[in-house]
């Protein structure tokens, strides 16, 4: 029978039972007695402590080089319950000496369970509370101070909303990312780029399990792991024009509150991107935030000051602002008529002041007269474009928003994106179960109504206009770096859409577009004497709720595109009164006009990636 | 009852053994959970452990009235019940460690990877009986290692890597038991070899990082590299005598967590010593002895092939546990069997080795 022929395979079993059974004595033996000495030493006297050493988080960098966000050395408080539980009274003392009240502290380390990692207590405590409690350290058994790399943003609130901030991670985002190594007490972005690459730039935490003596003084490391620095970040962004765009801002807001009393523009966005690729060179929110505030845990006072500000300091506007798009929004409208054959050029419309149909006009209420399309785009006349709207209908106008890529997300690499809205019929029936009015499509072919945009939006659909229909994904970082500067990931240009305009058109549009900042335009004033060509569009929104938005939309220079800068300024008024000037002075920093002498002055040539 | 002749026939080495394992078993886990610390729940896992211990003796018992024989009646259904309970895990498992590998029945948690071991060596008997002397084609071999191979890849997926590594120790057990031509087999463990790196890319992350620190804790002291740093500080520090019951420093004073279930074998090495240690494993090897003998005693090719499986299954537990907790094994989470705190595992070896006693104990062909 078969267990006769294979019963030597039995025996083979019983063979590597013997093999088994020796080789783990032979391990004990070697472990237990031959270095048993050593183990002993390391047990005897629970002796053994967890140093873990933060990993720092990787650079930002500007285009050129400019070190954005960094990191400083700062002193962590942390609470080691590795010889028992934490006793109250040493609670109690530590939260007199540092500030912390006792149940916030009791608090952290009833969270952490099941772990013999420190419990950070407060991060970048200064220097004079690292002396007091090194004194009255017989007092405070299982209190250790770590030294920690706090995440430091170079200039305060410059690009503070492109950057985010960092912060202890909390139990929802431990819990998504336990799998990939995060623990609790860590620092996780929160926003911005911070949040976006976190898994890239927060690096490998390293540390050791290290033998003390009995005073706590380290004798032996037991095994240590250095940690592994983040990967940096080589961004799209200028520092010269972020800083010129941001200032630009601040004292124009300061101008408009005081001198022209538009006391509520307090809140301003602007993005200067690059046409040919979708580079994001500047990105401005305002009011901003100080994500410094974040890097040692924010003050109660400093949070609801910031909770407080009815102006959302938090809200990143060139992205998640959502403003009705006004007199920028010919741009399509003019797109549509001409490219649909519903106007040519030359046909000239008579403005009396109001549409013949329904009685709208301009906001000033003047009359043009007889107008063509060039002239009617550079006055920014609402009669001629109501008529285009009639001529187009709603259905055709959001055909063309939706081709520029309105109403949908852009797609940049940040999070809390808005996508707009494109005024149509669908969208009215939906939310409010009625039929569509003339009178809508009316106000949706001047950027009113429903039609709702975001600056980064309307970046992307004038630079559409600058670059022949190209939609690229907008995006901040060129490429991801090793400490070394090893490139790890490189980011380039990408085309999401294309609207393919006749050049008919576009050169009319352009051409328009380059009127509006000559004298006969609604920025001629201000571009009189600027020495690059410049094409844009000026808007004023209606907004229900305050003063008007004023909008302004360019690119520069006229024949060779390379710049594009969108400026809306919250409440500001008339487009060409409020953000031409921001406009200008962004120009001027990106061309390099009127400017401080800096060192390797030249004017700006934008880097192609890849 | 059973016959007198059967109850003479029973192994009462492996009884005894058994027995004694799980003596010590309840006074290590009392120790590994603080039965000397005062606590109102401190007896909890030594009560749960022993009571589960006594109603599986007795379940067994009482298995030993039925011939092993009926088990391979039940093989098929047992494969596609196995296949069911692993998919179950699945979907309404409760997740520990980022696995999904618990179902709550009521007031037990209960593991069925443990189970689907023992009921993949049932199955796999079941099928290889009618193959035995002729697996020296791939035609025949192939569709042995697809049987196994399914509920490896949900085992597998769970992600439950230690119990797929079992899987593959009775496959390779049972298989080799059964006649495998060795050509063949020398074959096949050179495409499983080649088949590695591709294995290897689909793990995770941290179980690529448990399967490679022992080699050296050193790459990541605080995470995965813990556990063994401490178990090898643990056992090295018990040193020839042991430090005495309840006076294991590193287990006493929590530094190795698990150290009643997984790392268990830390504590018995820190509390009793190389002496104790070594006593505890001389008694695995008698039980894994007396297995093997009981596969090459079994009156037919299903009985030869259960005991092989079974003992094949204890032999990798013991050898991988106990390696693991001495760093001389990758951490995969292996329990050390009737030592280990843990239900389904308890349950599961307890069975296993009333498998064992009743082959033995109908050893011998019935004469008419």
């Amino acid at each position: 029978m078969d267990e006769k022929r294979f019963g030597h395979r039995v025996d083979v079993l019983a063979f590597l039972a013997v093999i088994v059974v020796v080789a783990l004595i032979s391990r004990l033996g070697y472990l237990q007695v031959v270095e048993g000495k050593f183990y002993g030493n390391l047990a005897d006297g629970n002796r053994i402590r967890l140093i873990p050493v933060m990993a720092p988080r990787g650079t930002f960098y500007d285009r050129n080089g400019v070190t954005l966000v960094s990191n400083r050395p700062g002193f962590t408080v942390s609470l080691v319950p590795i010889s028992g539980p934490i006793q109250e009274q040493v609670i109690n003392k530590l939260s007199g000496i540092i500030g912390v009240s006792a149940d916030e502290i009791k608090q952290k380390v009833s969270g952490q369970t099941g772990s013999f990692e420190p419990i950070r207590v407060k991060a970048d405590i200064g220097q004079d509370v690292v002396t007091r409690i090194e004194e009255h350290r017989a007092e405070l058994p299982g209190v250790v101070i770590e030294i920690q790399p706090i995440r430091n943003y170079v200039y305060n609130e410059l690009a503070a909303h492109v950057f985010g901030y960092v912060s202890e991670i909390n139990d929802v985002e431990l819990a998504e990312n336990k799998a990939a190594g995060y623990r609790a007490g860590d620092i996780i972005g929160k926003f911005g780029l911070e949040k976006v690459y976190d898994r890239e730039i927060r690096g490998v935490d390293g540390g050791g399990q290290v033998e003390v003596d009995v005073t706590g003084r380290p004798v032996q490391e037991l095994g240590k792991k250095e940690p592994q620095p983040g990967n940096n970040l080589v961004l799209t962004l200028d520092y010269r024009i972020q800083k010129a765009a941001e200032e630009a801002i601040a004292e124009q807001l300061k101008y408009l509150q005081g001198t022209i009393k538009r006391t509520n523009a307090k809140a301003a966005a602007a993005v200067v991107m690059n046409p040919n690729n979708g580079e994001i060179l500047a990105m401005v929110s305002c009011p901003a935030f100080n994500p410094n505030f974040f890097s040692s845990g924010i003050s109660t006072k400093n949070w609801k000051a910031l909770n407080d500000n009815p102006f959302h300091p938090m809200d990143n506007k060139a992205i998640s602002g959502m403003y009705p798009p006004g007199s920028t929004f010919k741009i399509v409208t003019g797109t549509a008529a001409l490219e649909l054959g519903k106007v040519t050029p030359e046909e000239k419309i008579l403005d009396t002041g109001k549409h013949w149909l329904i009685p709208k006009g301009n906001d000033a209420g003047e009359a043009l007269g007889w107008i063509d399309f060039k002239v009617a785009m550079a006055k920014s006349d609402n009669v001629y474009f109501y008529e285009m709207g009639n001529r187009l209908g709603i259905d055709n106008l959001e055909k063309y928003a939706r081709l520029f890529g309105l109403g949908d997300y852009t797609g940049i690499n940040l999070p809390g994106e808005a996508d707009g809205l494109v005024a149509n019929q669908r969208y009215k029936e939906k939310v409010y179960g009625e039929d569509w009015y003339l009178s809508e499509t009316f106000d949706a072919a001047i950027g009113q109504g429903f039609q709702l945009a975001t600056p980064l939006q309307i970046a992307s659909v004038m630079s559409q206009i600058a670059n022949g229909g190209h939609r690229y994904r907008p995006y901040l970082v060129s490429k991801i770096v090793t400490q070394s500067g090893e490139p790890v990931k490189l980011f380039g240009p990408e085309e999401v859409g294309n609207i393919k305009i006749s050049d008919r058109t576009l050169t009319l549009i352009r051409e328009a577009l380059r009127e509006v900042a000559t004298e006969r335009g609604t920025a001629g004033q201000i571009f009189k004497d600027f020495p690059i060509p410049i094409a844009g569009k000026t808007g004023t929104a209606e907004n229900p709720h305050g003063d008007d938005h004023a909008w302004f939309a360019c690119y520069a220079p006229y024949n060779n595109p390379r710049v594009v800068v969108v400026v809306v300024v919250e409440q500001g008024g008339y487009g060409a009164e409020a953000s031409v000037p921001i406009a200008r002075k962004i120009l001027e920093a990106a061309f390099n006009i009127n400017q401080a002498p800096i060192e390797n002055a030249q004017m700006y040539i934008p880097k192609t990636a890849l | 009852m059973l016959s007198r002749r059967l109850l003479k026939n029973l192994d009462f080495t492996m009884i005894g053994v058994t027995l004694l394992l799980i003596l010590i078993s309840l006074v290590i886990i009392g120790s590994a959970t603080h039965v000397n610390s005062p606590s109102e729940e401190r007896y909890w896992f030594v009560e749960r452990q022993g009571l589960f211990a006594v109603a599986n003796i007795v379940f067994v018992f009482l298995m030993l009235h039925f011939d092993y024989k009926s088990l391979g009646k039940y093989a098929n259904i047992l494969y596609v019940l196995n296949l069911v309970i692993l998919l179950a895990v699945m979907f309404v498992g409760q997740s520990a460690l980022g696995a999904q590998r618990w179902i709550q029945i009521g007031p037990i948690s209960l593991q069925p990877s443990e189970f689907s071991k023992l009921i993949m060596i049932i199955s796999l008997a079941h099928m290889l009986d009618k193959r035995t002397g002729k697996l020296n084609t791939f035609k025949e071999i192939i569709p042995v290692f697809i049987y196994v191979g399914v509920p490896f890849l949900l085992v597998l997926k769970q992600p439950d890597l230690g119990t797929s590594l079992v899987f593959l120790a009775i496959l390779l057990g049972m298989v080799f038991v059964a006649g495998v031509s060795l050509k063949h087999f020398g074959a096949l463990l050179a495409v499983g070899a080649a088949f590695m790196p591709i294995f290897w890319h689909f793990l995770k992350d941290y179980q690529k990082k448990r399967l490679t620190v022992f080699l050296d804790p050193n790459i990541d002291p605080l995470g995965s590299g813990y556990h063994i740093i401490q178990s090898k500080i643990a056992i090295g520090s018990g040193m020839l005598f042991g430090k005495g019951l309840f006076g294991g420093t590193q287990s006493q004073l929590n530094f190795l967590p698990e150290n009643h279930t997984d790392f268990i074998f830390a504590v018995i090495g820190e509390e009793l010593g190389f002496i104790g240690a070594s006593i505890i494993l001389i008694l695995y090897f008698v039980l894994l002895y007396r297995g093997v003998k009981i596969a090459g005693a079994a009156r037919d090719n299903f009985g030869v092939l259960l005991a092989a499986g079974i003992s094949s299954m204890l032999m990798f537990h013991v050898l991988v546990n106990v390696g693991m907790t001495a760093g001389i094994m990758p951490v995969t989470g292996i329990p050390l069997p009737l030592m280990s705190y843990g239900v389904s595992s308890l349950t599961t070896n307890l069975v296993s080795i009333g498998i064992l006693l009743n082959i033995y104990m109908r050893r011998q062909k019935i004469m008419f």
